[in-house]
């Protein structure tokens, strides 16, 4: 994301599209347009609405979409958007079927497409622009890179980074489900060859492989200093059926096992969310 | 949501894949009729959602009435692993040349089904997979192109199977992929898949987990979700359209996602401990929060509540809204710390202060958490 991107709305005129739409104008996003099937050539927020996705690019030149659109149809709506061309998609939604998710994160790979999500806040850089729902109150610009499986937890470290005196360059939300667009090694690769960010927090959470498997791209490839923080610790295990899963995934999944890998690799783990502060004045990061 | 064995028999039975002859009982009475149709011997299985049944004493073989009624009678009303048994599935007792396992789940890093199989199926799976690698095999699935036969042959190839075998198995695997697929599943699994001495195979067990989020779209009759949740505030969270985890400590919670919620009860657990983990998604409303007060205020011995929300997708000043009414209308008492920050942050504090909250406008939910347990006086 950055001064050239071009940002579409999907689900625009829906109740929460039309209200994120008006927050992302006030942040300064570029946002060129917005697609509701059915609700062509009427305007919210003062933005031109259009029937489809292609429609959209080719008025606008629109090369990034940003998604409100019900869970129902949001399959749907992702094959219409990479058919477009649009190579940036961020899926805010939440309660999409993990089926669906995978034929998604197939189709985008195979199209070169970097998405997001689902049940993402999204993306944003501070004081340019963002694409989702993070509320920009809390996020200041500098150099420090955040990347998060929780929407909500972004935006308290932000916060609390903010607080100290410490922007950040770029917060990436990657997504709560079990099975995301891009995965978290991926987003990492993407901070480490940032030349506008400096060090890269991790906020991570008990279950799946993320983190172990962004600890060996620590180990190999990561030059910058990582912290990472895992919430979890006092979650109570549910109850599992079934073993395909634990012979998949062998012992990844703790949040010990996680912090282990990652200390392992170099990073440094915060037991807390506040322990990031200290973490960012040892780094002299700004 | 997880279907019982008797269920999921049923749906691996439709789609061709070889199941034992079975009936399901909720009474002593009950089991016996189904032996007396089957025939001696049989297994007695309670049907209990939770992995290790058998070695938790949840599976018993009967070789006659008497056996039977006494494993019935001991099996129903009792507890497994903490749930109770309320039915049993009672089988034909299946002769058991070799165990081989199958399963079928998502593979999360990947974002691909992924097929398992083992020649050494059994209670023991996850100590073979872990101890000798060799004897599972498994292969990933492309979603955009789906399954094909082929791979279930491949598959097996690896593990060195004749030629008979090699072809009845892939047949069942090709079954399993389709109830996976059909029912978007995260995990379908055979364990064991038994190899009879005639040479057949036999599912004698079934694991069948849905998606949450894909039930809408599986067209088949599927049980009543929320009848399946035991615990009776859990299901009301369920009902309301929250994740509400019972706890057994007395400082309740309220947090706006799953990461924050989890990271709240991190903090909490430190000094104090959390009565629940409630987490609203992003659905706030005023009534929603008025729901939610209701629900963690269900336990009476709480001492503390402490709400930690952001204003990014949610409105949290409607929300503020519900959790205000409820603390007037109910004459709440004991202590609330809010930690409200984001989108409407500064109308959201003033109709929790107004209410006698105590908010906290610091980001780290630390310091809120420490106001909290000043507040209750300290530790249990």
């Amino acid at each position: 994301m950055d001064d050239s991107t071009r940002v579409i709305v999907q689900g625009i005129t829906g109740r929460i599209g039309s209200i994120q739409t008006r927050w992302m104008l006030a942040y300064g996003t570029n946002v060129v347009g917005g697609v509701t099937p059915g609700k062509g050539e009427s305007t919210v927020e003062g933005v031109l609405v259009f029937d489809s996705v292609e429609e959209a690019v080719k008025d606008t030149g629109a090369n990034a979409s940003v998604f409100f659109v019900p869970a129902a149809f949001v399959l749907d709506a992702f094959f219409e958007t990479v058919d477009a061309g649009v190579k940036l998609i961020v899926v805010v939604p939440e309660h999409i079927p993990v089926h669906d998710v995978m034929k998604m994160r197939a189709y985008a790979i195979e199209n070169g497409v970097f998405a997001l999500g689902p049940t993402t806040p999204g993306i944003l850089v501070p004081g340019k622009g963002k694409m989702g729902i993070m509320p920009g109150s809390l996020f200041s610009p500098g150099r420090v890179g955040i990347i998060s499986r929780s929407g909500t937890l972004s935006y308290e470290f932000a916060g609390i980074l903010s607080e100290g005196q410490v922007g950040q360059s770029t917060v990436v939300g990657m997504g709560a489900d079990p099975v995301v667009l891009t995965n978290l090694a991926d987003i990492l690769r993407l901070f480490e060859e940032d030349q506008d960010t400096d060090a890269v927090i991790i906020v991570g959470e008990v279950g799946g492989e993320q983190e172990e498997r962004a600890a060996e791209f620590i180990k190999e490839k990561m030059t910058k200093p990582v912290a990472a923080y895992i919430a979890g610790r006092h979650s109570p295990q549910g109850k599992r059926m079934g073993h395909a899963g634990a012979i998949v995934r062998g012992s990844a999944g703790t949040v010990a096992g996680k912090q282990e890998a990652l200390r392992a690799a170099g990073a440094e783990v915060l037991e807390s969310p506040i322990h990031v502060a200290r973490w960012a004045k040892r780094y002299n990061l700004r | 949501m997880r279907l019982h064995e008797f269920e999921a028999t049923d749906i691996f039975e439709a789609s061709g894949i070889p199941v034992p002859r079975r009936g399901v009982a909720e009474t002593v009475e009950g089991a016996l009729h189904v032996a007396g149709e089957i025939g001696y011997p049989v297994m007695a299985k309670a049907q209990v959602l939770v992995g290790g049944r058998g070695l938790a004493g949840g599976i018993k073989s009967a070789s006659n009435q008497e056996e039977l009624e006494e494993i019935a009678e001991a099996l129903l009303g009792s507890e497994i692993k903490g749930l109770p048994v309320r039915k049993i599935l009672v089988t034909e007792k299946a002769e058991i040349f070799k165990e081989l396992y199958v399963g079928i789940t998502v593979d999360g890093y990947s974002g691909k089904p992924v097929i398992v199989t083992s020649t050494e199926g059994g209670v023991h799976i996850e100590e073979s997979a872990r101890g000798a690698p060799e004897k599972i095999t498994s292969i990933q699935v492309d979603p955009s192109i789906g399954f094909y036969p082929y791979q279930a042959r491949t598959l097996l190839r690896k593990l060195g199977l004749g030629q008979r075998l090699l072809i009845a198995w892939a047949d069942v695997i090709g079954q399993l992929y389709q109830v996976f697929s059909r029912f978007e599943a995260l995990i379908v699994e055979i364990n064991p898949l038994v190899v009879l001495p005639n040479g057949g195979l036999l599912a004698v067990d079934a694991v069948l987990e849905l998606d949450n989020s894909a039930l809408s779209q599986v067209k088949h009759p599927l049980p009543n979700r929320m009848e399946r949740i035991e615990n009776p505030l859990e299901r009301k969270g369920s009902e309301i359209g929250v994740t509400y985890v019972d706890l057994d400590g007395d400082i309740g919670l309220i947090s706006s996602g799953a990461g924050l919620g989890m990271a709240s009860m991190d903090i909490i657990a430190e000094k104090m401990k959390p009565a629940n983990f409630l987490e609203t998604g992003g659905g706030i409303t005023e009534e929603l929060l008025y729901k939610c007060m209701e629900l963690i205020m269900m336990k009476v011995d709480l001492r503390g509540v402490f709400i930690n929300i952001y204003g990014g997708i949610n409105p949290i000043h409607e929300g503020a809204k519900g959790v205000a009414r409820y603390i007037k209308e109910h004459g709440v008492k004991i202590p609330i710390v809010a930690k409200a920050l984001g989108n409407h942050q500064e109308e959201t504090w003033e109709i929790l202060r107004s209410a006698g909250v105590h908010v906290v406008t610091e980001v780290a939910t630390e310091k809120a958490v420490e106001r909290l347990f000043k507040l209750v006086g300290g530790g249990t």
